[in-house]
């Protein structure tokens, strides 16, 4: 029981790490066509 | 596999490091000329204009509040501390992100367009606390510069055939070169195509680094080699050495820092609060998750090469990494490297741009002379920065100095946002008197025995008091933070008094932060 727990807590940081990843990348896609829509720079 | 003890490391070919370099700080420059503009204007340059989208915005204070000692650090904390050890580095840092949000909000209320934190401070109550936290800045921001710039000499030194100083340098030359001529422009946004390498690194890394050092079984075949303390998920230890005193330290580098600020002023007003809880996430998530490459070394019984414990993320990376997860690793080091670097040159530029040119120099001030000031001082702060790099001082030294200056100015600071009484004398006085109780503290001036350690241990439950009262005025204002500051210092007292002045760098912190509350409301 104690080496699944440690497993877990060990490899859990990756996921929330890929979730991360996810939602940063959508906003900044997002944002990027929004700019490239309306004709202005990113940034 | 066994994990090298010795100097004996894996390392990268010149060739493929300089392919590397080439395609990092080559990539980053074609981003930096991309959104390059012929006439650059010097709001855009300190802060891109406040209109910065959330992608980049979250990115960003991600990259910034992620520097290459951060992930060495936890992994140290795990190594020394065991499996609560990088829980007490990330987890503490990730959220002083949060806690500063509430802050952040009120700042950008109070001074919608400002582009650094002094510049507020000037028009809040003079010119004597904008120099003091323009000061500390210019000060912190030099040697963080220089402490990213050591990493990467000692990442290259390690992992390649080339030499510290060789490192040093191309490290140097690399940030200044995409910086300098669009300033926190280009810092914000190549800190998207960093986070992105470090973030995904993180994620590849740590289950190839677990599964191929022996998976779920290290835990059982390791477990000897842990203390009971470095095993307990609930170690005293590792909350007294690691977490209490990182928690006081962090909250005032996170309030103090212009790094921090500078991305507050650029984000758009209604993205804080996404901008924030993102980045802290994103901060927790990264750095623990590096720490637990510590306290897999610790389970497997591994040694540091030269006894240095900062050698432990690159042994075990070359210990346990192909060659092409190898590249992955020295580019997500020097994306955390690299970003923050950039953020400390940003930081610098604006300060000496908007405080000293524009506050105190300059009668009227001219936008094309401000953006020179910005650019030679992006030079000048390189040049100083390989010049103390190559001094080989005790880079932790100026940092716990730079710390104590930001512990005595955070309550000020944070006052001065809220209450228009905040007089330039006052903040001087406070300021002064915390800095001439945290300094003897610290560095164990005199003895603690007896009366002289209660009384100190009293003054500590005080701060803690004022510590946890800051976090909770943040988000449920002045009456809530009272209580919760009376309670805890009340509750933890008893646990304090007696015992806590043996904590010298802990017992530094809280006293300051005790002192100046008390003496700024007297």
């Amino acid at each position: 029981m104690e080496t699944i727990l440690l497993t877990v807590y060990v490899l859990i940081w990756l996921v929330i790490v890929a979730g991360v990843l996810w939602t940063v990348c959508r906003g900044f896609l997002k944002y990027w066509a929004e700019s490239r829509k309306a004709g202005r720079s990113i940034i | 596999m066994t994990v090298p003890n010795d100097s004996d490391l894996y390392q990268l070919s010149g060739w493929i490091v300089i392919l590397l370099l080439v395609l990092l700080y080559g990539g980053t420059l074609l981003v930096s000329a991309y959104i390059g503009k012929k006439k650059e204007n010097a709001d855009g340059y300190m802060t891109a204009g406040n209109k910065v989208g959330f992608g980049i915005s979250a990115a960003s204070m991600t990259a910034t509040w992620i520097w290459a000692s951060s992930m060495y650090a936890s992994a140290t904390a795990g190594y020394t501390y065991g499996i609560s050890g990088p829980i007490h580095y990330g987890l503490w840092g990730a959220l002083m992100i949060l806690f500063i949000y509430p802050f952040g909000k009120r700042i950008r209320a109070v001074a919608p367009k400002a582009h650094t934190l002094a510049e507020v401070m000037h028009s809040r109550h003079g010119r004597s606390s904008q120099l003091m936290l323009a000061g500390s800045n210019i000060v912190g921001s030099v040697i963080s510069l220089t402490s990213n710039f050591i990493a990467g000499g000692a990442l290259l030194a390690l992992l390649s055939p080339f030499s510290f100083g060789q490192g040093v340098l191309t490290v140097a030359v690399g940030v200044l070169m995409y910086t300098l001529w669009s300033g926190f422009r280009a810092s914000i946004l190549t800190d998207f195509a960093q986070v992105v390498a470090m973030l995904g690194a993180v994620a590849i890394i740590i289950p190839v680094v677990f599964f191929a050092a022996g998976g779920p079984g290290m835990f059982e075949q390791g477990a000897s080699n842990l203390t009971p303390q470095q095993s307990n998920f609930f170690s005293s230890d590792a909350f007294l050495n690691q977490g209490a005193p990182y928690i006081a330290a962090v909250l005032a580098y996170a309030i103090g820092n212009q790094t921090i600020a500078q991305r507050l002023f650029a984000v758009r007003e209604d993205l804080i609060k996404k901008t924030f809880i993102t980045a802290t996430v994103g901060y927790g998530a990264t750095v623990i998750g590096i720490g637990m490459v510590g306290v897999m070394a610790l389970y497997l019984g591994v040694s540091p090469v030269g006894g240095d414990v900062n050698n432990l993320i690159p042994q075990m990376a070359s210990t346990y990494l192909g060659p092409v997860l190898l590249c992955l690793f020295f580019v997500m080091i020097l994306g955390a490297l690299s970003s923050t670097a950039d953020s400390d040159l940003s930081a610098l530029s604006s300060i000496m741009m908007a405080d000293v040119y524009g506050k105190n120099i300059a009668k009227k001030a001219n936008p094309t002379t401000m953006l020179l000031v910005g650019r030679i001082t992006m030079i000048a702060a390189t040049a100083a920065a390989l010049i103390i790099a190559s001094q080989q001082m005790d880079i932790l030294d100026l940092l716990v100095f730079v710390g104590a200056l930001w512990g005595a100015l955070v309550f000020l600071v944070i006052a001065s946002f809220y209450w228009n009484k905040v007089t330039n004398k006052a903040f001087t006085t406070s300021v002064i008197v915390a800095l001439a109780v945290f300094i003897p503290v610290r560095f164990s001036w005199f003895s603690m025995d007896g009366a002289t350690g209660v009384v100190f241990d009293i003054l500590s439950a005080a701060g803690i008091g004022t510590v946890l009262g800051l976090m909770v005025f943040g988000f449920f204002g002045l009456k809530p933070a009272k209580i919760v500051g009376a309670l805890a210092a009340v509750a933890s007292a008893p646990f304090v008094i007696g015992f806590l002045h043996d904590y010298t760098v802990l017992t530094g912190s809280l006293v300051a932060y005790a002192v100046r509350a008390r003496s700024f409301a007297t």
